[in-house]
């Protein structure tokens, strides 16, 4: 998966600058009159029609004007500026790659200069003659391309410009399997059907295509997957839900943002009014910060409430942990959900930052989420989803009204936690969060 | 003094034009507004790919607030201290082209000459700054050496160079130490992670010096007018100090820019495109108590900033065995980052408790501490 997009970001980088270079092969925006979704149009070239394609009349084949026949083409170290005499390789493309012609293939340093080789044909990299780092000298011997067979894997960027181009119903695919075969050896193409020569590395990733792509899952995924099911047969998981109404403490907010701004020097969000409210719940009931202890069958009960937010980085989802909420009001929170930000921000996010807590709460609604089921983060008992606040009518006093309304929903154990507990405690949560003030008179 | 020209770049695609597409033999000298290390470096980049630089050159001279800079095929985790640049808040940035790893701030002046294959000289562009420098101060000994850095009294090395030969074109650039902060210098540019085997290229360090401590009434303002007035007296048929500021932020002056500058900093290009290398340290643990204490061994493999395997041998006394192998398995497969290898052992830590966890985390800390 890593390798993957790598390769596409790789590629994607290249053909920013190819984009803007004059002789430019690959043509980002001349993907328009295609019959067969993945195949390149090369703007210089003329469209050449082959008799054999009388058989499927509606695809045709585009060659370039380089290259007319398959062959291995051994690559040579090109000779180095200022007689210097020899340098260390640096391999951009790996065996299986598939290059365009003047894509960089690898790098030579020698004496502080990086001098670029690019490949001389669009094709596939049959074999790297010199290690990563290995020494060579000029003229010698750096890799083998094989011409012409160049998988659809080689264009990521292009594929993604080619939605335009729509999908090719799939019949004229399989049904060009057979003639088109023998064409390969002769014509520059690209197509949904890949030719028996290609490396065998390509995974061929075709828009008509049934290919499959497999991937080992990583430890730590594993790990988290196991976690997860482990919470599943062991917790009596059910989720409870409620709805909250959100004009007070909006208002709130637009009220008292700017001064809160200017004397916390953070910004007044939403999390920090439910996760005070989640500590006020928490400590007048303490089961639902409790856990089951299943090694020794007993239930431990916690003094502190350590509230453990989900935050979705662009590095990934981290659970950063807010420590004993109990004590804080909304600027500590706020400013503690600000610090641990940061510091994901800037990768100093320590182990002791996200182990633990007693109690997650996680916000699907910065995605649009609607109405969901969290599921337990282990070992906890309980876990509070927000979603996202949309205008609904609802019946305030007999009349109809419309309010920004966010749905709640409290996933719990239920070997711990009974059903009126769990009712009760997301009441607590949604009455302090439509009326703070709760917080003040301790109700 | 003399005299000078500088006009300001107006926006626009036809002044972008103007730049790329300008004939004559005027070399053009550009100084760059921006102070961003990887604004810069898509500068230079966009300029190697778009100007016709067939029949003449361009200068660029730019600085940047501190930054460090390592060449494209070195080892970050060899070449800096990542724990304190981060505390200082210096990010890091790969270059395009080769060479070794240098510490950029303000009082650090960047040349580079653009140039095509066939004109590429470096001798002849070191030779601009050392004949300007002697103009400036002739008392001052500068000399220019067989492994292109600049020589100041015969020991000093007050400017190193680094260069890439593309396709179509390429580019010599070398830094100027004007009045750069040396402690910084020596603060950054030491490795945190021990026990590091890789073929990378090496930094090969020399003791560094500033102009301003040899030539302490030399301007800033001074010494770029001397290098833009000796670089066109080399370069162009035309003898003049005029030079264009630039705006490397500028989209439609530069068009794709922006793009290239986000590559720059992202993970991928800065970390990921390391050189294969290994790691091999030993681990000093204590328990929460310090009562106990204990040394392990950690062989890490990273590949394209990922770790593609991992080894850790503790004492069976101090963790089991299925936990140490927990932490090495968890660590595959991920980068070799300190927020990905954080965000793995807490998966681990979450399901310990007293003191198989404590020992767990303090485990953690020391493999994030050699992770930087």
């Amino acid at each position: 998966m890593l390798s993957r997009s790598r390769c596409a970001y790789r590629t994607l980088g290249r053909s920013l600058s190819a984009a803007s270079q004059a002789n430019n092969v690959l043509c980002r925006q001349s993907v328009s009159g295609l019959t067969v979704g993945s195949q390149l149009v090369y703007r210089n070239s003329p469209p050449c029609e082959f008799g054999s394609s009388a058989n499927v009349p509606h695809i045709r084949y585009f060659k370039t004007s380089t290259v007319h026949r398959e062959d291995v083409v051994t690559v040579k170290t090109p000779a180095f500026a200022e007689s210097v005499s020899e340098g260390d390789v640096r391999w951009d493309k790996a065996v299986g790659d598939s290059v365009t012609e003047d894509e960089v293939v690898c790098e030579i340093e020698t004496d502080k200069t990086s001098v670029q080789v690019p490949a001389p044909a669009a094709g596939v990299i049959e074999e790297l003659l010199v290690p990563d780092g290995g020494k060579v000298e000029a003229g010698m011997p750096l890799f083998k391309l094989r011409r012409g067979a160049v998988s659809a894997k080689a264009a990521p960027s292009p594929a993604a410009e080619a939605p335009a181009a729509a999908p090719p119903p799939p019949p004229p695919a399989p049904a060009a399997g057979p003639p088109v075969a023998p064409q390969a050896a002769q014509v520059q193409r690209v197509s949904a059907i890949q030719p028996a020569a290609a490396a065998p590395a390509a995974a061929p990733l075709t828009s008509a295509g049934r290919g499959e792509h497999r991937v080992k899952m990583n430890r730590m995924r594993l790990r988290i997957a196991q976690r997860l099911k482990e919470a599943q047969t062991t917790c009596a998981m059910l989720t409870t839900f409620n709805e909250v109404d959100m004009s007070n403490i909006q208002e709130m907010r637009t009220t008292h943002k700017d001064a809160f701004l200017k004397k916390h020097s953070t910004k007044l969000g939403f999390m920090s009014a439910f996760v005070r409210a989640a500590a006020h719940a928490l400590t007048e009931q303490p089961a639902v910060n409790a856990v089951i202890d299943d090694s020794t069958k007993e239930i431990v009960y916690r003094d502190y409430v350590d509230i453990s937010v989900a935050v979705a980085t662009p590095k990934g989802l981290v659970v950063p942990v807010i420590r004993n909420v109990e004590t804080m009001n909304f600027a500590d929170i706020e400013k503690t959900i600000n610090a641990l930000g940061e510091k994901a921000r800037n990768n100093e996010l320590a182990v002791e930052d996200m182990d633990g807590g007693t109690f997650t709460i996680s916000n699907g609604g910065v995605f649009g989420s609607m109405f969901g089921t969290p599921i337990i983060n282990p070992p906890q008992s309980a876990i509070l989803g927000m979603h996202g606040i949309f205008d609904r009518p609802v019946a305030i006093g007999g009349k109809v009204e419309i309010r920004p309304m966010m749905y709640v929903a409290l996933t719990y154990d239920h070997r711990l936690v009974d059903g009126r507990e769990a009712v009760t405690f997301l009441r607590k949560i949604k009455a302090v969060v439509e009326d703070p003030r709760m917080l003040l008179l301790d109700m | 003094m003399m005299s000078h020209v500088r006009s300001t770049l107006s926006l626009g695609r036809n002044r972008s034009a103007s730049i790329a597409t300008c004939s004559g033999e005027t070399a053009l000298v550009l100084l760059s507004q921006s102070n961003d290390v990887f604004q810069n470096l898509a500068l230079e980049d966009w300029i190697e790919a778009n100007v016709d630089l067939r029949r003449r050159g361009v200068l660029l001279l730019w600085r940047n607030r501190p930054a460090v800079v390592i060449g494209r095929h070195q080892n970050p985790w060899a070449e800096c201290h990542l724990p304190a640049m981060r505390a200082a808040g210096v990010p890091l940035a790969r270059r395009r082209s080769g060479g070794g790893t240098v510490f950029h701030d303000l009082g650090n002046l960047n040349l580079t000459f653009f140039s095509s294959k066939t004109a590429y000289d470096r001798r002849r562009n070191l030779k601009v700054v050392t004949e300007a420098l002697r103009r400036l101060r002739p008392a001052l000994d500068v000399r220019a050496t067989d492994r292109f850095d600049i020589l100041l009294n015969g020991h000093f090395k007050i400017s190193g160079s680094a260069a890439r030969l593309s396709r179509k074109s390429s580019y010599h650039h070398c830094t100027l130490l004007h009045s750069a902060d040396r402690s910084a210098l020596a603060e950054m540019l030491r490795p945190s992670c021990p026990g590091i085997h890789s073929n990378a290229t090496p930094s090969v360090p020399s003791p560094v010096t500033n102009l301003l401590d040899h030539a302490p009434t030399l301007q800033w303002e001074e010494l770029l007018d001397a290098l833009v007035h000796q670089y066109n007296a080399e370069f162009s048929s035309s003898s003049s100090s005029s030079s264009i500021t630039v705006d490397p932020g500028d989209e439609a002056a530069f068009p794709g820019v922006g793009a290239s500058a986000a590559e720059l900093c992202g993970w991928d290009w800065t970390f990921g495109r390391t050189p294969k290398f290994r790691v091999e340290t030993v681990l000093q643990l204590t328990d929460e108590r310090a009562a106990a204490r204990c040394s392990a061994r950690l062989q890490v493999e990273v590949k394209g900033g990922v770790v593609e395997s991992c080894r850790l041998d503790v004492p069976d006394d101090w963790l089991p065995p299925r936990l140490s192998s927990e932490v090495s398995g968890v660590l595959v497969g991920g980068r070799f980052c300190r927020h990905r290898a954080a965000a793995a052992i807490t998966e681990l830590t979450r399901s310990e408790s007293g003191e198989l966890r404590s020992r767990l985390k303090d485990l953690g800390d020391a493999v994030l501490t050699v992770i930087g």
